[in-house]
């Protein structure tokens, strides 16, 4: 049996805390939070609850977190349970900054413990059936890889009306916007389906005003072949769930592919149709496919699956922190890519003012 | 519109900025709707007055966010207006009776002290009062953020906001509008009473006003005129702007929103499976 203490039972503290009691041979020990609310939630499940990790931690016989945390407070999490030989699954983003990020491996390696990013976009359905089509060669040699992810971020509330955290809103706390929340998941799809990728161009956009940005779009080009991969991300929009607007194209040189094509059709009918097999299935005394019947976010119950089954064989995580690492290194170039480009765009409409100006006075 | 300005010191303008919403999802008031109320103020006044743009904190929506987010804070810079969050500074408790209950709600004292209150709502569905206009805006003026706490009771506080504070002008912002789905309609309606607009604007969104329960409630209470409304029709009929607003069935949308928690509720239940806790609460 595993024990897993659940550090941070916010909206996904609390969906991994379910997950988790689901998952085989896992135990699901106690969670920490300070919000008296979220704790009320996990006692709810007869969790035992603590308002502050460091207390979780200390006062329980654990082999592993789940943090799910505000960025801001991350490493200092990943710090703490690292100390105390605690193996770590870590919600995404790994951290705020590159530099943040390299710490918070330093230290895991240092404390010899295990730490897995949950970038959960890889176990949808749709993109296992893509990634099976790219790695079979069914499409050729992508040359071009377009994602796009666009969702309502701070600007729409969920199904219950409470306001977004305010850490979201706040480059130090958050560490960056729309790129770090949602190109994140692009980016390590696209790198996970194409191999390592470098920035060769990126636009960030900030039409809310905000202090982070709201919109971009980023151009990689791959180190090892000659696809180039396009992320397009938005915070703009007001859809919420079930509505989902993500896709990866793949252009190869056999032929076109996207995700698109393997969602299903109808959201509600396919949640008819899964959560009939699994009535089935417990009836039959079969294991369920927890979340099926949501479709995109059976991909958290997946991952938390395969986190405790490598805990439990001793087997390599799935993701590998060099290639989150890669990740932030490619985050980190766009930032500091855009901001080059905001000066250049300066430039070149401080050049056009000037000749306007001359052509006047001419 | 024969309104007696003389007189006017302080307005008070309230758009409808319920969440961080652009304009173009129909759900927040145009900021062009409100720059050109501020000119059309600054024509008919001058420019001995101030004008004050104001919005309250809601449940799910922080004013300091939106302004920023909506292009008001830009917006009120442009006009040289001030911009005030009615959930902060002096609020005061105000007491009002609706039919044999008394009603207390807190309100921005920069809201009771104004001389001219324009009320600049949007014309759109609500999922939960079926109408959402001119009184329903004044709703949204309420100091209290946490707004959903009075939906039990919110047929009488929209009644009592609307008795407290009172809009002497309703601009509705209809260039987009939000019914089944947002549509542009390029519309603008005013009136000198937020119920005798409502009931228009209820008939245009093809519900009888008087099954809307605050609507009839605030004719009772007589807030204003609901029975023989003279309506100017400038450019475009009424019955054109009725037949293209995109209509919505409140009550099929409560019956099957509500029977499908019902149901995913019950299949997690027997099945065991995960319930998302953000379609738990």
């Amino acid at each position: 049996m595993v024990t897993a203490g659940i550090i941070g039972l916010g909206h996904m503290g609390q969906l991994h805390m379910l997950n988790a009691m689901r998952v085989d041979g896992v135990e699901v020990v106690a969670g920490a939070d300070k919000s008296e609310k979220n704790r009320k939630y996990a006692e709810r499940f007869h969790v035992k609850t603590y308002d502050d990790y460091s207390k979780l931690i200390d006062a329980e016989e654990l082999d592993a977190v789940i943090i799910s945390l505000p960025n801001f407070l991350k490493k200092e999490g990943v710090f703490y349970a690292a100390e105390k030989g605690l193996d770590i699954f870590l919600d995404k983003p790994i951290s705020r900054n590159l530099a943040e990020a390299q710490e918070m491996v330093g230290k895991v390696e240092k404390e010899n413990v295990r730490m897995m990013v949950g970038v959960n976009y890889r176990y949808f359905p749709c993109v296992q059936k893509l990634k099976n089509r790219v790695d079979n060669g069914e499409i050729g040699d992508t040359l071009i890889a377009t994602s796009e992810l666009v969702l309502n971020g701070p600007i729409s509330h969920a199904v219950v009306p409470v306001p977004v955290p305010e850490w979201w809103l706040s480059k130090d706390l958050a560490g960056g916007g729309a790129l770090l929340d949602l190109g994140y998941h692009l980016i390590d799809l696209l790198s996970w389906l194409l191999g390592d990728f470098d920035v060769t161009y990126s636009i960030l956009e900030n039409k809310m005003h905000l202090s982070v940005e709201d919109a971009g779009t980023i151009v990689l080009k791959s180190k090892s072949c000659d696809a180039t991969g396009i992320v397009n991300v938005g915070w703009f929009s007001k859809s919420i769930f079930p509505d989902f607007n993500f896709r990866i194209n793949m252009h190869g040189t056999v032929g076109f592919d996207s995700t698109d094509r393997y969602i299903p059709a109808d959201a509600r009918i396919n949640a008819v149709k899964e959560g009939a097999l699994n009535l089935i299935r417990r009836v039959a005394g079969r294991k369920l496919s927890y979340l099926s019947y949501t479709y995109y976010y059976s991909s958290f119950y997946k991952i938390m699956d395969l986190f405790f089954d490598a805990l439990k064989s001793g087997a390599e995580f799935p993701i590998s922190l060099e290639k989150q690492l890669d990740v932030m290194r490619i985050i980190d170039s766009a930032y500091r890519l855009n901001k080059i480009s905001l000066d250049k765009h300066s430039d070149i409409v401080q050049m056009i003012d000037s000749e306007y100006h001359l052509n006047e006075v001419k | 519109m024969n309104y007696n300005f003389s007189g006017i010191k302080n307005v008070v303008i309230k758009p409808n900025l319920c969440y961080y919403w652009p304009a173009s999802t129909g759900e927040t008031t145009d900021g062009r709707v409100v720059c050109a109320v501020i000119k059309y103020l600054r024509k008919r006044i001058g420019n001995d007055f101030n004008i004050t743009v104001a919005e309250a904190d809601a449940s799910a929506m922080r004013t300091k966010f939106a302004f920023s987010v909506l292009g008001y804070d830009e917006l009120c810079q442009k006009n040289n207006v001030a911009l005030k969050n009615l959930s902060e500074g002096n609020i005061i408790e105000k007491t009002v009776g609706v039919g044999k209950t008394d009603v207390t709600l807190p309100f921005n004292e920069v809201l009771l002290n104004a001389d001219l209150i324009v009320d600049v709502p949007k014309l759109k569905t609500h999922n939960f009062v079926g109408v959402t206009c001119a009184m329903k805006n004044i709703f949204g003026s309420i100091s209290k953020p946490r707004k959903y706490t009075y939906h039990d009771n919110i047929v009488n506080v929209i009644v009592a906001a609307n008795k407290i504070i009172k809009s002497d002008i309703v601009v509705v912002d209809g260039l987009i509008v939000r019914g089944s789905c947002p549509k542009k309609l390029g519309v603008i309606m005013a009136s000198d009473n937020p119920l005798t607009n409502d009931f228009v604007a209820a008939k245009i969104m093809s519900f009888n006003p008087k099954r809307v329960p605050y609507l009839s409630l605030a004719a009772k209470e007589k807030i204003g005129e609901a029975e023989n409304i003279s309506i100017i029709e400038d450019g475009v009929k009424l019955a054109e702007i009725k037949k293209n607003f995109p209509h919505y069935s409140h009550t099929m949308h409560s019956i099957s929103w509500g029977a499908q928690l019902k149901l995913l509720k019950a299949y997690t239940a027997v099945s065991g499976d995960v319930l998302p806790p953000f379609l738990e609460k």
